[in-house]
């Protein structure tokens, strides 16, 4: 496993101990969390069509939780 | 039973990548709601791809969603521009990533088709996906499982994919590659986190193992000063790490950051990190800044010159996207949900319509603009 790989998933873990430490948020707390500038379903369409546009460009892939074939970009 | 079957039917039951993980923040109830938009990608090389796509989402009984994707691609790459018999004109067909086949002078058009559905009930989905081209054929089964945790403030998704491409180059007058097949197993954990009202997190980890045919069929490199076909190896193990992080802020404006490391074991290593600032105009009326950064190493070997046949450890490729390579996009966007703008009682009030511009530029001397439009309509 490489040195950067290991440096990002000991980052991921700090990050996922440190999210148990805060205080759950009620249901009736969360309206602006739904708000479609704010939450991530809203964008999701939008992502996996960019991530199909970097993929046709760039040598990397990820970051949306999928995967895809086919490209008729080039 | 055969291991392709064996992953296929593991992926299916498991339940969907390619489509995003259940949110632990998302409301209950949502519309049926359908939509279409259409998208125009040119480029500083003249390739230019129209997409016209549309999304359809059911929300069935007993708590299960229905939903449907097609997307249709007209894609437009030009004739070879130099003189013909001239040295540029050798060089661009030689090095052509599209079937040269009689004329190169002549413009390449071809279309591709894409079609998805994703059935979810409760915490577990399985969708189906298929891409069809005039030379590659791309299916795809997945499967995704999530559960909430404390409170429903933490979502945990685990999906999972099979994909399997039959690729069937198109006559050629140059290269000789027969048909081949390429297959993509992939896994994710993905995990969102509602940590305080106006911050959300995810955090993920991705892996494909890919095998089989992965260089562009159609084009040369040169090397030990003569035209070799394209070689790159046959398997490739890809993973990444993301973060996301979407914070809400006063004035009814948000903010976005995210970064993601990817690897790979053809040493490819690289960097993104992505920021959106929306902000709400007026009632209904949102606008939006994006600006990304990306940067990747070569892959091992990738060179600009081969001064052998048969390039490094066997393998050489013309493809910049595994050289060293940097980039840049700047987008902006408009969105508009006209409930606040309609008069009362009209089917318009159920549409939000949205337009965006984005210019992306690399290293490379590339660069490409991106013009998207499209609207959103809610059922009664």
């Amino acid at each position: 496993m490489s040195r950067g790989l290991r440096t990002g998933l000991a980052a991921l873990g700090l990050a996922l101990l440190a999210g148990c430490a805060t205080v759950p948020v009620k249901p009736w707390q969360r309206e602006r969390l739904v708000d479609p500038i704010v939450a991530f379903k809203a964008e999701a369409r939008e992502d996996a069509r960019k991530m199909k546009t970097f993929e046709a460009r760039e040598g990397s892939t990820g970051g949306v939780g999928g995967a895809g074939g086919g490209c008729a970009c080039k | 039973m055969r291991p392709a079957l064996t992953l296929t039917l593991l992926a299916a039951g498991l339940a969907s990548a390619g489509a995003a993980p259940a949110l632990a923040q998302e409301a209950a109830d949502e519309p049926q709601v359908a939509g279409t938009l259409v998208r125009w990608f040119t480029d500083s090389d003249h390739v230019s791809v129209r997409s016209l796509s549309t999304d359809w989402a059911w929300p069935l009984a007993r708590g299960s969603d229905l939903t449907f994707h097609y997307n249709n691609e007209r894609v437009f790459i030009p004739a070879i521009s130099a003189p013909p018999g001239s040295q540029d004109a050798i060089d661009a067909i030689t090095t052509a990533s599209r079937p040269i086949s009689g004329n190169a002078f002549e413009d390449f058009v071809k279309q591709r088709n894409e079609v998805q559905g994703e059935y979810e009930r409760g915490h577990a989905a399985v969708n189906y996906y298929v891409s069809s081209e005039s030379d590659y054929l791309a299916q795809q089964v997945g499967g995704r499982w999530d559960r909430d945790f404390r409170q429903q403030t933490m979502n945990l998704s685990f999906g999972s994919s099979w994909g399997w491409d039959e690729i069937t180059p198109l006559q050629n007058d140059r290269t000789q590659t027969g048909d081949a097949r390429k297959t993509t197993l992939h896994w994710n954990a993905i995990m969102t986190q509602v940590v305080s009202p106006s911050l959300l997190v995810r955090y993920g980890v991705e892996y494909n193992l890919v095998n089989g045919l992965q260089h562009n069929p159609y084009r040369d490199v040169y090397a030990g000063g003569t035209n070799v076909p394209e070689r790159t190896p046959d398997v490739r193990q890809r993973r990444d790490a993301f973060l996301r992080v979407n914070q809400a802020l006063p004035n009814r404006a948000s903010i976005k950051f995210s970064y993601r490391f990817y690897n790979d074991d053809w040493g490819v290593t690289s960097h993104e990190l992505g920021t959106r600032l929306s902000q709400y105009v007026t009632r209904g009326l949102s606008a939006r800044w994006e600006y990304r950064w990306y940067t990747q190493t070569a892959a091992n070997f990738w060179s600009d010159s081969y001064a052998s046949v048969t390039g490094i450890d066997g393998f050489l490729t013309g493809d910049y996207r595994l050289g060293p390579l940097a980039s840049h996009l700047f987008g902006g966007s408009l969105r508009a949900d006209l409930e606040a703008f309609a008069p009362t009682r009209t089917f318009v009030r159920r549409m939000t319509l949205w337009f965006d511009l984005e210019r992306y530029f690399n290293s490379n001397n590339y660069s490409a603009n991106v013009v998207e439009t499209g609207v959103d309509f809610r059922f009664p």
